[in-house]
């Protein structure tokens, strides 16, 4: 195809997880000096592809050529010392260091004596900074710092390796608008300096603002590799998806009726925290049958809102939440649920799922009371809650018994609703259920909402990715910073303008 | 060589076979039939290797005194268990036996202090009433711990290090400050020669139904109730429980309770066994068994699994082998046992991540640790060696010598395999 030798090749890389095969059978190559922009949505396997360059996962099969010699690297210090750097999506950072001790963890800078050099690291991290724009104090703790700065945070420390390769996964998922300015502009800098910059999106506007090459992966297969020149963003979509977007009119003939649940100036103190508010007077009405969509960039509160209404936080919220009219005031999760509130958690593997237990104890949880006389458990009783769960939701699984974690992330996460519409809850928390979550199941999952939906229900979902929410919602409110900074009715919600909404700042 | 992967497929590995080879398959899996055969394997070797025949020419006699060991420990050892499942750890117990012993003691005297100062009998009211007592104070230790835990914020590591050395101290000052009142002289421990008191354990059978009693009702809470099953889950993922709507705080106060007042009991049987209380060295260090029985039959101290029935086997394992152990090197045998313990839960943890590593191609030996362990193992087959020779045959240094450098050889052949095997896979 090209003359000159790819720096990095990728030769039939296939990677599995218990339940998922996460990558199967990838090839492609990487030329020096290049932007090659890696998109695909959520568990297309981006990420892992990634974390296989990087050295974070060392087993996989397949082979990596750098420079046409085959590598295999034992680690991410190895892959550091043969010139590649990641910038992790997940924030990789130890709260309580300070932001320079971060940028050198690992690889911290010391004096004759071998004992730390503060000073010194400092000051480095301050040239950092000053070479992406912001104003972080490099002896600031990690933890007292807003998501955003956080993750130049993490940035400046790849930066800091000087790699002549330099992974991005999704940099700017918590960035606001003229923060990812400042971020394309030290990646142009860098690009002078001839690195190869690996960047992995699912955003297209960026895509196609930065990149020479772009890889399209689907369900952990490579669909295909496009000059940037030579093709359009709808193609890219169309490629990603695999279809056209479905379903775009789940919602058409959806008819909200009653209020069921109404928030009044809720908010949540930030002790310790310059912000001081996690949340702040927010206000909003759900109905019954209706999907009320949350968007907003990481950090901004989505998770914390959810929270409150599930009775979660550690920290009581203020203001009024009315559940079908009666004022409630949760203080354990119990109480919520009791009250007819459920909430399926963002991060699943740490909040949700008990993995050392079965497809029917997972299912079973919330609801265990219903299988028990006298506390003691009726097995078959118990086996058809979840029998009933499995058959109503099409959970894939080998039956009743086997172990959680052998399903895939969908139906991992199918179970746990079913586990929540046991409870026959009034009200339904998503938060951000399709993480994570390949794209068949994603229509499934989409689908399932709108059934719940019908039958009564009223869902409240937050997402990272605004398609989705466009598609499935019925109005959308957006959160900036713990503050509603926007509502829209699904008629005049535009991607534009909830972006526009979710990086408002100051007033 | 490469085992199938796991789970690509949602049936996993266990869909193939026949039922029988299935079940089978299912049951040399699980750890409660791996200590089963353990503990055959362990009586078989005593009956062979003791040159006093002991279990051969008095099987009723070893085996009374095995299954009354097992009870003593067995007891307290359930709580351990139930409270490493439900996620947490319980360091208190040996303290909670010494305090509750002694409370008893001091109870019985309070109750009947003319009795107790002339070695009368004790009445079987008096008796039931401080048992009852000790019980309670079992029950509000338990609760005190909770309460560091839950309201407090304390990690269980150290709340229950704080009682461990906390109340043993107070069993102290009480016993002394009672037996001034009642004997007029500052005593370190209180005696107890009634004979009801005492029947408790002078029938072999008395401990042993209770431990089998309780073993029965703990197993029935953590495997067929609606509690068990919750400890298990905030065992395994906490929050994820707290967020099913589960009220964490109340089973983990019910979890140190039950540790607590099976350690009480377990108080109360050591000292109408030993019919002294004395709250210095009365169950000094046994906290440490039971978490080693617990973890030998199957819990794991990251929480959410373990079963009873594979605790109780762990004792009867641990109390198996430290009776073998015994009966082999004859004189002077108790001094071995904190090292056969030892020994034991490193190679029974060890052997289930062996079997995990299998397919991982771990290495054992690597680098420079792989040196030092290589050094360390050899000392210790030399000196264990040494020390269990029997005198009559070759100069027992040179024997251990010997050993050692064997060992160190093998594992060093041991290592350069590693070292091929890691080659030929790059």
């Amino acid at each position: 195809m090209s003359a000159t030798l790819p720096l990095i090749t990728i030769e039939k890389v296939t990677k599995r997880f218990p339940g998922v095969l996460a990558l199967s059978d990838v090839s492609f190559e990487i030329l020096p000096g290049e932007l090659h922009a890696i998109v695909g949505e959520n568990g297309a396997g981006k990420t892992t592809l990634m974390k296989i360059l990087a050295g974070v996962i060392t087993d996989c099969e397949g082979r990596l050529l750098l420079r046409g010699e085959p590598v295999r690297f034992t680690g991410t210090r190895d892959a550091e010392a043969h010139g590649i750097g990641i910038i992790h999506q997940e924030l990789n950072l130890v709260d309580e260091l300070s932001a320079a001790a971060n940028i050198f963890l690992g690889r911290e800078k010391h004096n004759w004596l071998g004992l730390l050099d503060d000073r010194a690291m400092e000051r480095a991290a301050a040239q950092m900074f000053i070479e992406l724009e912001c104003n972080i104090s490099p002896s600031q703790l990690v933890r007292e710092l807003r998501v955003g700065d956080q993750q130049l945070v993490e940035i400046a420390k790849a930066l800091s390796l000087e790699t002549d390769i330099l992974i991005m996964d999704e940099p700017t998922s918590a960035l606001t608008e003229s923060e990812v300015a400042r971020l394309f502009r030290v990646m142009d800098r860098l690009r002078q300096r001839g690195v190869t910059i690996l960047y992995i999106s699912h955003k297209m506007d960026e895509v196609f603002r930065l990149a020479d090459q772009i890889t399209v992966l689907r369900d952990g297969k490579k669909v295909r590799t496009l000059r940037r020149a030579e093709t359009t963003p709808r193609e890219v979509t169309h490629l990603m998806v695999g279809r056209e977007i479905e379903a775009v009119n789940l919602a058409a003939e959806r008819k909200p009726t009653e209020v069921v649940l109404e928030v009044q100036n809720l908010s949540l103190p930030w002790t310790g925290h310059a912000r001081g508010w996690r949340l702040q007077n927010v206000s909003f009405q759900l109905r019954r049958g209706e999907i009320l969509g949350i968007a907003g960039l990481m950090g901004a509160g989505r998770t914390e809102l959810l929270e409150c209404l599930f009775g979660a936080n550690l920290e009581l919220p203020h203001g009024r939440v009315l559940l079908e009219g009666k004022e409630v005031r949760f203080r354990h999760p119990a109480e919520a649920r009791r009250a007819g509130i459920a909430l399926v958690t963002e991060d699943r593997k740490r909040l949700g799922l008990f993995a050392h237990m079965t497809v029917r104890e997972n299912i079973t949880m919330c609801t265990l009371d219903q299988a028990a006389t006298g506390g003691l458990i009726r097995y078959r009783r118990e086996r058809g809650l979840a029998e009933d769960v499995i058959k109503r939701l099409s959970v894939k699984t080998a039956g009743t018994e086997p172990s959680v974690t052998s399903l895939s992330g969908g139906n991992q996460q199918k179970a746990i609703i079913g586990r929540w519409l046991l409870t026959k809850p009034r009200v339904l928390l998503l938060d951000d259920p399709t993480r994570g979550v390949d794209v068949g199941a994603k229509a499934e999952l989409y689908r399932l909402m709108d059934q719940l939906c019908r039958d009564g229900l009223g869902i409240i979902v937050t997402s990272s990715e605004l398609p989705e929410l466009l598609t499935v919602c019925d109005r959308i409110l957006v959160l900036c910073e713990g503050r509603l900074t926007g509502e829209f009715s699904r008629k005049e919600a535009t991607e534009q303008r909830i972006m526009e909404a979710a990086t408002m700042r100051g007033g | 060589m490469s085992e199938p992967a796991i789970g690509t497929e949602p049936m996993g590995t266990e869909s193939t076979g026949l039922p029988l080879q299935q079940t089978l398959r299912r049951l040399f899996r699980r750890t409660e039939f791996g200590l089963l055969l353990a503990i055959v394997v362990v009586i078989v070797l005593t009956a062979l290797l003791d040159s006093g025949h002991n279990y051969w020419d008095h099987p009723a006699v070893s085996a009374i005194n095995i299954l009354r060991q097992t009870a003593f420990l067995g007891v307290f050892s359930l709580g351990a268990a139930v409270v490493i499942i439900a996620g947490g750890i319980d360091l208190s117990s040996g303290s909670v036996i010494a305090f509750s012993g002694s409370a008893c003691a001091i109870l019985l005297t309070l109750l009947a202090p003319e009795e107790m100062k002339e070695s009368k009998n004790l009445s079987a009211g008096v008796i039931t009433v401080a048992v009852l007592g000790t019980l309670v104070i079992g029950m509000l230790i338990g609760s005190f711990h909770a309460w560091l835990i839950t309201v407090i914020g304390l990690p269980p590591f150290v709340a229950t290090l704080a009682t461990l050395v906390g109340l043993r101290s107070l069993g102290r000052v009480l016993v002394e400050s009672v037996s001034k009142t009642v004997w007029r002289s500052a005593k370190t421990q209180i005696d107890i020669s009634d004979p009801t008191f005492r029947s408790l354990t002078t029938h072999v059978w008395i401990p042993v139904a209770i431990f089998l009693v309780l073993a029965a009702a703990v197993w029935l809470l953590m495997s067929k109730t609606v509690i068990g099953r919750r400890l298990h889950a905030m065992g395994g993922n906490e929050q994820a429980a707290r967020l099913s709507g589960i009220n964490t705080d109340s089973l983990k106060w019910l979890a140190y309770c039950i540790s607590a007042v099976l350690a009480s009991v377990a108080g109360i049987l050591y000292v109408s066994d030993t019919t002294t209380a004395n709250p210095q060295n009365l169950g000094r260090g046994y906290e440490l068994n039971a978490i080693a029985a617990a973890v030998v039959g199957g819990c794991s101290l990251q929480g959410g699994v373990g079963t009873i029935t594979g605790t109780v086997l762990g004792v009867l394992f641990l109390r198996t082998v430290i009776d073998g152990v015994a009966k082999i090197i004859k004189t002077n045998a108790e001094i071995y046992e904190g090292l056969i313990v030892g020994g034991v839960v490193v190679v029974a943890v060890a052997l289930t991540q062996l079997r995990l590593a299998r397919t991982q191609n771990k290495r054992f030996l690597p680098g420079a640790l792989g040196w030092v362990t290589i050094l360390n193992l050899a000392i210790l087959a030399g000196a264990g060696v040494m020390v269990m020779s029997p005198t009559t045959s070759m100069a027992p240094t040179v024997l251990g010598a010997v050993v050692a450098g064997a060992v160190f050889v093998l594992l060093i052949v041991a290592r350069y395999a590693e070292d091929r095997r890691e080659k030929i896979k790059a």
